[in-house]
């Protein structure tokens, strides 16, 4: 059952004043304090998305940038009860739109969509692993770390600052991104897309690394050479080493 | 007892330091639900070392909408599987007309409210198969108001049979405000539902207007009023110091912990004295 218009009306006025900044005359409201309502509600909304997107909110101008924050408050009805996890939801509102923005940073959603996938990785539940930090490179089924995210950007928001990016960067990159089991801190490879196919591999469940390279040869038609399997083995043992590959399987 | 509201901020610090003890610690389950990794395991270390209490920030009870069910079932998991003490929430709303404010927004005092709100904290102590604890709230300015604010908060009270929450900053705050005794509202309020009391720091921005910002220490008249509810209360309630900005080092919490812990104990063991 809900309320009834009257109280139901004047709640939605100081909400809609919170989101917009535009007050109409509310029965009872000093307006000189409530003014307080609406810079608490935007200054946290504010703290959040900078806070989610340092890199983006270096890139724009305080201008820009403020008439995004506003822009998206006023018209986005935010559906998370939990804050942190709202800033999400400007990403997802830029994404379907036509923007000025988007036509002056032509990688302004890969930029938000990389600072979010390191939010939500860093935050995010604990995705349980069988595995073995001993085991023998050369025999041992190497078991892939679940909290990882794959990615393909058309620009190398992850390797360039913001501001030097050109049109001139566009093309395909790949990486992977993942949470250090010990630490928790989120790390960063850059891909090729040979390797990406190994990580996909790995994605299905372990394999050993014999097993996996020539999986991988196979995949890309490539006749296995020293200089593949140097490289290849080189990658794995770099990723034992930051743990994307998170260890072997347990024997037992 | 007096615990600490468990910030981000300071998690590692107070889980190493040998000097600070707050009794219990406190979160709001938004903060924590659905969260791993790094926070999450300072998180389970704390649930070790201390009793939890949560006070929830966007339950929204106050507002026009449906309640979000599938929200409050999060709850509900967090709360047994922290073995949380309390679940308190706010007498506001956060959300309205389908978008979250992420902040308290005061409900008009109305007869329509009181039924409405009284209502959904029903429906949310029966879902969560508990009572809660509603805190009254700093507010900067009235909205529509039919009713005095007591008179709105001790009828919701009496119609939702729910627990009260008694933020004695709050009730400081809003005497200021809007101009009235912050003692005669603490003697009107109903002793025997106080579940839990908060206590924090303010800021006064203008001649007129105190900002509850709980970023500072707590001032004097704040701790008299602590000491004038505690007279009245006359029986031990856990007791939380909110600090969310501003954090000082922890050996300054700790001194308001010990002075919130002695106020209580000199009511605590003078109960003849309690009732005036």
């Amino acid at each position: 059952m809900q309320l009834p218009e009257t109280t139901h009306q004047h709640q939605s006025a100081l909400a809609d004043y919170c989101r917009t900044g535009k007050y109409s005359a509310i029965p009872g409201v000093r307006e000189q304090h409530v003014t307080q309502y609406r810079r608490l509600v935007y200054n946290v909304v504010d703290d959040m998305l900078q806070s989610a997107y340092p890199l983006t909110h270096h890139l724009l101008t305080t201008r820009e940038w403020n008439a995004l924050v506003q822009e998206f408050f006023s018209n986005h009805p935010c559906q998370s009860p939990q804050v942190w996890y709202m800033p999400k939801e400007l990403y997802e509102y830029l994404s379907p739109k036509e923007h000025k923005l988007k036509n002056k940073y032509p990688f302004l959603l890969e930029l938000l969509w990389l600072e979010w996938l390191e939010v939500e990785l860093f935050m995010m539940e604990d995705r349980p692993a069988a595995y073995t930090t001993i085991g023998d490179l050369s025999t041992d089924e190497l078991v892939l770390n679940p909290e990882h995210h794959l990615q393909q950007f058309q620009y190398p928001v992850h390797l360039k600052t913001a501001k030097q990016l050109t049109p001139a960067d566009k093309g395909d990159y790949f990486l992977v991104l993942f949470r250090k089991p010990d630490s928790g801190e989120v790390n960063f490879m850059n891909l090729s897309p040979a390797l990406v196919a190994m990580l996909e591999i790995l994605q299905e469940g372990p394999q050993t690394m014999d097993a996996l390279i020539r999986q991988c040869c196979a995949a890309w038609q490539l006749q296995l050479s020293p200089e593949i399997q140097a490289a290849a083995h080189a990658f794995i043992t770099q990723s034992l080493d930051n743990r994307l590959i998170i260890g072997f399987k347990s024997k037992h | 007892m007096v615990g600490i509201g468990f910030r981000k901020d300071f998690a590692t610090t107070l889980l190493q330091s040998p000097s600070f003890n707050p009794a219990f610690i406190e979160v709001a389950p938004e903060n924590w639900i659905g969260v791993g990794g790094y926070w999450k395991k300072l998180f389970n270390q704390a649930l070790e070392k201390y009793p939890l209490y949560t006070h929830g920030l966007s339950l929204s009870v106050g507002s026009p909408d449906e309640l979000d069910l599938n929200f409050l079932q999060k709850v509900k998991t967090f709360l047994r599987d922290t073995n949380a003490q309390i679940y308190s929430e706010h007498l506001s709303y956060s959300k309205c007309d389908n978008a979250h404010l992420y902040d308290l927004l005061p409900i008009p005092f109305t007869t329509e409210a009181v039924r409405h709100v009284s209502r959904r904290i029903r429906q949310v102590q029966d879902f969560l198969e508990r009572k809660i604890a509603i805190e009254i709230v700093s507010y900067y300015t009235p909205v529509a108001p039919e009713l005095t604010e007591i008179a709105f908060i001790n009828a919701i009270l009496e119609e939702a049979g729910c627990n009260l929450l008694l933020d004695v900053n709050n009730v400081y705050v809003n005497g200021f405000n809007h101009q009235y005794d912050a003692k005669a509202f603490i003697d009107q309020l109903p002793m025997d539902k106080v579940a839990y009391i908060h206590m924090a720091g303010h800021e006064k921005v203008s001649d007129d207007l105190i900002i509850d910002t709980h970023g500072e220490a707590i001032i004097d008249p704040v701790y008299d009023l602590f000491a004038y509810t505690m007279q009245r209360l006359d029986r031990d309630v856990p007791v939380l110091l909110e600090r969310d900005f501003n954090i000082p080092e922890l050996d300054e919490l700790q001194q308001e912990i010990n002075r919130l812990q002695q106020i209580k104990n000199v009511h605590l063991k003078n109960p003849r004295y309690a009732t005036a």
